[in-house]
């Protein structure tokens, strides 16, 4: 039986992977950033789930470790002479570098995003339930004008321009040579990397939800008090959720940095943190899989939205109503639906929540 | 010294104003346990609604009182259309519906208003006084009288009332409530209905100290009636008009006397707040009560 | 398998390896000439969707008309939200998919920014910016595919310092500014206007785009005790900023930058505090004023407000973003005439990069739009003008506004 399972779920991940490299040769050059965007969302929705899913608590907040990650990747990229050469002036104690290629600063921003994650995690996690999710709409809302304000090594408004970087994989319409000898374009380099490194995050989710962590974790949202009187350390384990999922933030936005090779403030305003929210509303609060379908919805629905209509505020009413359709018609998300659907032939496939 | 007053005396003002939408959030919190993101575009909504009915030939305290009526139904059909739909799903259903109502009522304003800038009569006036060398507003000092009296009328609902009485317990427990013989949707219908008619009091008061307004009036003020609203405790009318005022003059004195905050007024008035929800985790004037966001 | 044509295409197009010469650039057909760019038309930059829209009117009007050497102008622009990451991935789409001639219109200072490089380094003509940041105008030696249109801050700054200094040389200044790149340019064309009297700035006080309100700003703007106030605001902030500043019974002389300074916007003002603390404003203005009675006869107006009613009878005749989005069409069509009967990008950028435009018949009247292969700024003329009797009146003749 346990080897059924597990074949299943081998053979499961194998069609995904598949999939994955499939698609560019499906799809046209532009569509493969388009994909590639939609796996940026599902690294930061997974991420966002270790968090809301595992724990309960409600972030509105993650569009700022997102803007972490895209920040440190950006600036190490640039290192100091390219942010010298742009008239910027970062102070002399500042490690950024002499300029780092893009995929080294991926796992960099990850840590990085991840501190921030635990410094702001330590002391607002003594925060209960609304007031812990509106404090971290108070850190998206500050985001941009935090941003704004340390401008000797953000570049300000105008943000920090990444197209020229030698630094960037791809840089200027160069073609990208990868290992047996194939060559892609940029937009085809951006999708496989980022589909490589959301399935590697997406065995790393797995894996610790079936992990004890996982359970801790998800034994603090059933009942905090009985998970502390069966010996689970609250705010450390809460600490490490908030960090994980910053982590996961923060890799989404180093991605998005060099998807729209530049970073500037007003690429994330509060509504990419609460966009986050929604799309694993969407995708289903707790699962893995489906919340694929949540990224899905927040890089295509505005799209189509705006092919149905360009009137004024016509797109925003037609989301909207979408939105609430959904939430109404799937309360628990697209993974609520497969739960239920598939739920009696493969009981185990998914991970249960609620 | 004058300055410094001014600053305060001008950081009350705005407070005021994040304080009526507060009140607004705080009742929807205490009545139905949702905090809504919706709530500035219900007010904003509202606003409009008040406009049409002046441009279209009725007196304003006419509009006003109709703009109140028909912002409670608005209210209360919002609750039975959709968010009754979705009451028994979790927080964060609940929250994303409350953002698709946010994002649709902001579009149907665009889309029937037009986007245009339009303005609104403000009821109180534009005279000013001074009191030694500090420029008071007459109209500030009005929408601190309003929100103080909203304050108080709230009191004595929720207090006083079976009505009140109903409405917590409904919030809180709606299984014994409901074995009490309490009917509990309508109650819940009602708090979205009351709470749409204080959001509209605080958008037709709102509108005028913006000189113009448009479908994004009430984003801005949203965030700093959140900030209030958790300042003062979530559950606490009272504490929503103390949050408010303390945002407003804390905006302002940060802001003017910390050079380094000059451009980070925002921030830091955010961080003061966190600072202080630290110390007090419900708030200055909240009780402590697990319930969903 | 994918289109290999398309592909390969695409690649000569990246690469840069435009030797092969096609007959013709992408976005050009035999009756249709597309062009496409970014404007929100959501979210809380959506009253600029206006820009958009004003365009398309033209646009529809010169089709009507039989287009342009019998081509018709499509203009596809997509929501960017004003969201620079959006900016960046609707113009690929552009480009990539739809494949346009040329971007065109795209609104804001970091949206414009932020697709510069790719669009220098695919040769697509980024034409008339919908930003005042100076880069766009100087920079195009490094970015020969790009061109701006807003008239630039930093010249606008200037323009008021000149004033200032003949006409109250000595006077204390109080300036009121966003704190973004577009409040901060404007801001440092008005000092370096100011030369050595820069001394007389005695306050500077920035406002976040995010706040609801400035009157703690303008509090201390006023303790400063200064004669002469300037505005460096976006409409509601410039209304708010003026507001508070007459209910503190502050008198001062106002400048209003041009992007608050919309007729439309004054009245509100003199509507809410009363006309006194706007008599006598200044400010630059290029764009003809549509709820300006001067211009209630004006020929060009007339156009205006037929193509409005033919072309986009939902929208609002009395926001100034449509004339100003018309200007820019018209500018775009003079320059798609010049680029030939057969325009490629290289023809459009060297055909932009050499108008002489003098009946623009949205700009006021002897403001010229002109370019040549030195000069990237096609919009860099005004005229001051002073607010009596509830509307604008020209003050003095067209002037430059060079940055």
């Amino acid at each position: 039986m346990l080897a059924a399972r597990t074949a299943i779920r081998v053979l499961g991940l194998a069609l995904f992977v598949a999939v994955v490299v499939v698609v560019p040769s499906r799809i046209s050059e532009f569509r493969a950033s388009e994909f590639a965007l939609i796996g940026i969302f599902f690294i930061a929705i997974l991420g966002l789930n270790i968090l809301t899913g595992y724990t309960g608590v409600i972030s509105l907040g993650h569009g700022a470790f997102m803007a972490v990650g895209a920040y440190t990747t950006a600036i190490l990229m640039l290192g100091r002479p390219g942010l010298e050469a742009g008239g910027l002036s970062p102070p002399d104690w500042l490690p950024v570098g002499d300029g780092m290629k893009d995929v080294y600063t991926i796992p960099i921003a990850a840590l990085v995003a991840a501190l921030a994650g635990a410094l702001f995690g330590l002391p607002a996690l003594r925060l209960s339930g609304p007031y812990l999710a509106l404090a971290t709409f108070g850190v998206a809302v500050a985001t941009p004008s935090v941003i704004r304000k340390f401008d000797s090594v953000t570049g300000g408004s105008g943000g920090l321009n990444l197209f020229d970087s030698p630094n960037l994989t791809g840089a200027i319409f160069n073609a990208v040579h990868v290992p047996g000898g194939r060559t892609l374009t940029f937009n085809d380099w951006l999708y496989y990397l980022t589909w490589t490194i959301a399935l590697a995050l997406f065995v790393v989710a797995w894996l610790i939800h079936h992990s004890r962590l996982g359970r801790a974790l998800r034994a603090i949202r059933d009942d905090e008090i009985a998970a502390v009187a069966s010996g689970v350390g609250l705010a450390w384990h809460k600490t490490l959720a908030f960090s994980l999922s910053a982590l996961y933030a923060g890799v989404a936005g180093s991605l998005l940095a060099m998807s729209a090779f530049s970073v500037q403030p007003g690429a994330f305003p509060v509504d990419r943190s609460i966009a986050l929210l929604v799309g694993l509303a969407v995708g289903g609060l707790g699962s893995l899989v489906p919340l694929v379908a949540g990224a899905v919805f927040l890089v295509f629905l505005p799209q189509w939205a705006q092919d149905l209509s360009q009137a004024p505020g016509v797109p925003a009413v037609i989301y909207g109503a979408v939105l609430i359709g959904l939430m109404i018609v799937l309360p628990t998300g697209v993974g609520g639906l497969l739960r239920r659907v598939l739920g009696p032939l493969t009981s185990r496939l998914y991970p249960r929540s609620q | 010294m004058a300055d410094f007053l001014q600053q305060v005396v001008s950081g009350l003002a705005s407070g005021g104003v994040y304080a009526l939408l507060a009140l607004a959030l705080v009742l929807i919190y205490r009545s139905t346990g949702v905090v809504n993101f919706a709530q500035g575009e219900m007010a904003m909504f509202s606003t409009f609604v008040c406009w049409e009915l002046i441009d279209r030939g009725l007196p304003y305290w006419v509009a006003f009182f109709a703009t109140l009526a028909i912002s409670f139904a608005g209210g209360v059909l919002i609750e039975r259309l959709v968010v009754h739909a979705v009451s028994r799903a979790a927080a964060i259903t609940v929250v994303t519906v409350t953002i698709g109502l946010l994002i649709m009522l902001n579009g149907a304003a665009a889309w029937i208003w037009k986007g245009e800038q339009r303005t609104l009569e403000n009821p109180f006036g534009t005279r000013t006084f001074d009191v030694g060398g500090v420029v008071v507003a007459v109209q500030d000092l009005g929408i601190l009288v309003v929100s103080l009296a909203l304050v108080a009328a709230l009191w004595v609902l929720f207090q006083r009332t079976r009505l009140g009485l109903a409405l917590r317990a409904s919030a809180l427990n709606p299984e014994s409530s409901r074995l009490h013989g309490i009917r509990v949707s309508w109650m819940l219908a009602l708090g979205w209905g009351l709470a749409a008619v204080l959001g509209a009091v605080a958008g037709m008061l709102v509108a005028p100290t913006q000189g113009s307004f448009d479908q994004n009036l009430m984003l801005p003020v949203l965030i700093f009636a959140f900030a209030a609203a958790v300042l003062g405790g979530l559950d606490s009318p009272l504490g929503a008009v103390v949050g408010g005022l303390a945002v407003g003059v804390i905006l302002n004195l940060v802001g003017a006397y910390i050079d380094f905050f000059a451009d980070l007024r925002l921030p830091a008035a955010l961080l003061v707040i966190l600072a202080i929800l630290l110390l007090r985790p419900h708030g200055l004037f909240g009780r402590a009560a697990v319930r969903r966001v | 398998m994918r289109l290999l044509g398309v592909i390969s295409l695409v690649f000569s197009l990246a690469a840069g390896a435009a030797s092969a010469r096609p007959a013709a650039d992408p976005g050009v057909s035999r009756g249709e000439v597309v062009i496409g760019g970014t404007i929100p038309l959501s979210g809380i930059a959506a009253s600029y969707a206006s820009v958009g829209r004003g365009a398309e009117a033209y646009f529809k009007y010169v089709n009507a008309r039989g287009g342009v050497f019998n081509r018709r102008i499509t203009y596809k622009y997509l929501d960017d939200q004003y969201n620079p990451a959006q900016t960046v991935q609707a113009t690929r789409q552009l480009v990539q998919q739809e494949r346009v001639f040329a971007i065109f219109n795209t609104l804001g200072t970091e949206q414009n920014l932020a697709v510069r490089s790719f669009l220098n380094a695919a040769k697509v003509p980024q034409l008339f910016a919908g930003s005042g940041a100076t880069t766009f105008g100087r920079d195009y030696r490094r970015y020969p595919y790009t061109i701006g249109f807003l008239p630039s801050y930093v010249g606008e700054g200037k323009v008021y310092a000149r004033h200032i200094l003949r006409t109250k040389p000595n006077a204390k200044i109080a300036v009121l500014y966003q704190n973004d790149d577009y409040g901060k340019d404007l801001l440092s064309g008005f000092r370096t206007g100011l030369g050595a009297k820069r001394r007389n700035i005695v306050a500077t006080q920035s406002y976040d785009p995010l706040s609801t309100d400035v009157s703690s700003q303008i509090a201390r703007l006023r303790s400063s005790r200064a004669t002469v106030f300037v505005v460096i605001a976006t409409p509601p902030f410039a209304i708010r900023g003026l507001v508070a500043a007459n209910r503190l019974g502050w008198r001062p002389q106002v400048y209003v930058n041009q992007v608050g300074a919309a007729t439309n916007i004054m009245r509100i003002i003199a509507a809410t505090a009363g006309p006194r603390i706007i008599q006598n404003a200044v400010t630059l203005i290029s764009v003809k004023d549509p709820t300006s009675p001067r211009f209630r006869n004006d020929a060009g107006m007339r156009l205006y407000r037929q193509i409005m009613r033919q072309h986009l009878p939902s929208g609002h005749v009395n926001d100034g973003f449509h004339v100003y989005s018309m200007a820019v069409a018209h500018t775009f069509v003079e320059a798609l005439r010049k680029a030939g009967r057969n325009p490629t990008r290289a023809s459009l950028m060297r055909a932009v990069a050499s108008l002489n435009v003098r009946n623009n018949p949205f700009l006021l009247p002897g403001v010229r739009v002109r370019t040549s292969a030195r000069d990237h700024f096609p919009l860099d003329q005004g005229q001051l003008q002073r607010w009596r009797n509830n509307t604008w009146n020209p003050l003095g003749k067209v002037i430059s506004a060079r940055p």
